[in-house]
């Protein structure tokens, strides 16, 4: 009998400690009963594919956007990153296939390092993250636009198999986006890193005199940042085959929505990957709906917003409650 | 009897005058450092310190600091507005679809009032009663706005600016720009508000400590409310003068000022952590962010040289003068 209490509690407490989960999960069922009464095809394997396809960029930019606000901070250079990284993709490869693989690591390896800098500075200058990453957004834009002006390079043709192909049926940049989430995820549970993460967030000062090493924990979170800002630039110049320096500007704020919508607390300390990743699929899902529907970009804005609203007022009901 | 009642008053008075110099510079330090950027400006080169500069330097001031100074009030109170650049650019689509219209002028201000008003309450009763973080909040009212600019003009916005806005805007008067008159008479108005004002001293209570201020009685909500209002309502002022300043209107007026002018008031010693915050601070931030970019564009550097000089000068200025209220003091 008590096995049965413990059960039912333990449920409870899952049940609880992932309301936001839940509340996702919701909310893309509630779009997908719309979209079935829409249109018959909306329900399909085929579409469902394709709006996980959809979800590849805003999925790659808000898991390392989930890092930085678990830690307590903010991350307000991946615009420009995202525009830098894929400016220099196209432009350093420039139709030659013989250098993808260096140019790939090598960009990749820039954008850690550009987070490994904004951590630095955050601890160095002690100054806010908010500050210092869009100080680092501003520098970064101008560095993209001294590279280029406008459209620059172009990718091998084969190297859009990363935006456009399909293994086993399943779209490989999307399936990227789930592995690198499911690592990250298992990072945050299981390394004892991870867990501080979690801990700075929720406590910067109780952090501190355990002993946990701030910068080496900001080192991390906005180094995996970075990273995937800069799989984000080459997933980007994967699908346009061309870099465009502003191709990442509006990913800066968009890249926050996700992460909230996960149920991860704007504060820090509390929420994870698996949310942010859910939360991309519901936006995808919703556009992909709206435009079944064939409602105007301007509306689906606004739709966007409403959607958005209603989210964040509900969850926070939950919260209070429990 | 009565001397040791004279001195146990004087010791803390004492203690406070000693203390008071430090203190009067760390909060009037970041004014310090105008004439210093000013000066430098000069040194770089001789057209930044001519009066024709100056008084650009003022038109292009006037807008930001009036959104800079409506930020203030919603950060103090814990909060950030991400809308306000959306709002100035729907006033300015509002001016110019509204000008052609029987009331002019008239119809133009009311319209823009009713909107801001809306939004601001929109944001406060987000923020209030549903508790929605400031950010996702005013980010939501943003993309909101911008969606119905969009489906409103139809992605190409058209009408002619109102004359009196193209004289508020980038008008002089004696070489003084019109826009940098408004922007005295608002800031002495708002510096009353809130300074002076028992709203004012609610508004620091609320965001000091929400809990004192519920204990106080204070409607924290109302109190809130009105400052996002109010925000609301100078973003939308900023964004009829700026349409009057570019003289044409397309949907992003004021792209960047949502940003810009965050950073101006972290500049200003407005404490990101809410219950600390000035319209001097306000005002003195917009202004560095202002004049640093004035002097790059004077020293003929590329547009995106200052964009790069413009990231690190805001990074250089929040290090020196914003680490001490974020409080991790390790």
């Amino acid at each position: 009998m008590t096995g049965a209490v413990v059960a039912r509690t333990e449920r409870r407490w899952w049940l609880r400690s992932n309301a936001s989960l839940a509340g996702v999960l919701v909310l893309i069922g509630a779009v997908s009963l719309v979209g079935a009464t829409v249109s018959d095809r909306f329900l399909s394997v085929g579409n469902f594919l394709n709006v996980f396809e959809q979800t590849t960029d805003l999925a790659l930019v808000s898991i390392g956007q989930t890092l930085t606000i678990l830690s307590g901070g903010i991350d307000l250079s991946v615009g420009s990153l995202i525009s830098l990284t894929s400016c220099l993709t196209s432009g350093l490869i420039n139709n030659d296939p013989n250098r993808v693989i260096a140019v790939v690591i090598g960009v990749l390896a820039l954008g850690t390092l550009v987070g490994f800098v904004n951590a630095g500075l955050v601890v160095a200058l002690r100054v806010h993250p908010l500050i210092v990453t869009l100080g680092m957004g501003a520098v970064l834009q101008g560095a993209t636009l001294l590279y280029a002006l406008g459209p620059v390079g172009r990718v091998p043709r084969g190297f859009n198999f990363l935006a456009y192909g399909r293994i086993y049926g399943l779209p490989l940049g999307a399936t990227i986006a789930v592995l690198l989430c499911l690592l990250i995820a298992l990072l945050l549970r299981y390394l004892p890193l991870g867990r501080q993460i979690y801990a700075l967030g929720d406590d910067a000062n109780a952090a501190r005199l355990v002993g946990l090493r701030r910068t080496r924990i900001l080192m991390l979170v906005y180094g995996c940042s970075g990273f995937c800002c800069a799989a984000t630039g080459l997933y980007l110049a994967a699908r346009f085959g061309v870099g465009q320096p502003y191709t990442g500007v509006n990913y800066t704020l968009a890249s926050i929505t996700p992460v909230v919508l996960g149920g991860t607390l704007l504060s820090g300390g509390k929420g994870g990957v698996s949310g942010t990743l859910l939360g991309a699929f519901l936006i995808a899902l919703l556009n992909n709906l709206l435009n079944f529907m064939d409602v105007s970009k301007h509306y689906q804005l606004v739709a966007q917003a409403v959607i958005i609203m209603l989210a964040v007022s509900v969850y926070v009901e939950r919260r209070r409650t429990v | 009897m009565s001397e040791r009642l004279t001195t146990s008053a004087e010791l803390p008075r004492a203690i406070a005058a000693s203390w008071s110099l430090l203190r009067l510079l760390g909060r009037f330090g970041m004014i310090l450092i105008l004439p210093v950027l000013l000066g430098l400006g000069g040194l770089l080169s001789p057209a930044f310190l001519g009066a024709s500069n100056l008084s650009n330097l003022l038109l292009q001031f006037a807008p930001l600091a009036i959104v800079a100074m409506g930020q203030a009030f919603v950060m103090i109170v814990r909060g950030l507005d991400l809308s306000v650049a959306s709002m100035m650019a729907t006033a300015a689509v509002i001016a110019t679809s509204l000008s052609g219209s029987a009331g002019g002028i008239a119809a133009v201000f009311a319209a823009t009032l009713a909107v801001a008003v809306a939004i601001g309450v929109l944001n406060g009763l987000l923020v209030t009663k549903r508790q929605v973080s400031p950010f996702l909040a005013t980010l939501a009212t943003m993309i909101l706005l911008q969606g119905f600019r969009f489906a409103y003009t139809q992605g190409a916005p058209s009408g002619n600016v109102p004359p009196l806005l193209r004289l508020l805007g980038a008008g002089r008067f004696h070489g003084i720009p019109y826009d940098a008159l408004v922007l005295l008479a608002l800031a002495a108005g708002l510096a009353v508000l809130l300074h002076r004002s028992a709203f004012g001293r609610r508004i620091f209570i609320v965001g000091g400590n929400p809990m004192t201020a519920r204990l106080f009685g204070i409607r924290s909500d109302l109190v809130m409310i009105g400052c996002y209002v109010i925000s609301a309502c100078l973003a939308a002022t900023a964004g009829l003068i700026l349409s009057g300043y570019v003289g044409l209107v397309d949907n992003w007026v004021g792209q960047g000022y949502e940003l810009d002018s965050i950073v101006a008031c972290v500049i200003g010693q407005v404490s990101l952590q809410g219950g600390r915050g000035s319209i001097l601070g306000a005002l003195a931030g917009s202004a560095m962010i202002v004049i640093i970019a004035n002097e790059v564009l004077l020293l003929g550097l590329p547009i995106q040289v200052q964009m790069i000089i413009k990231g690190t000068a805001i990074v250089i200025a929040a290090a020196l003068y914003a680490r001490r209220q974020i409080g991790l003091d390790d």
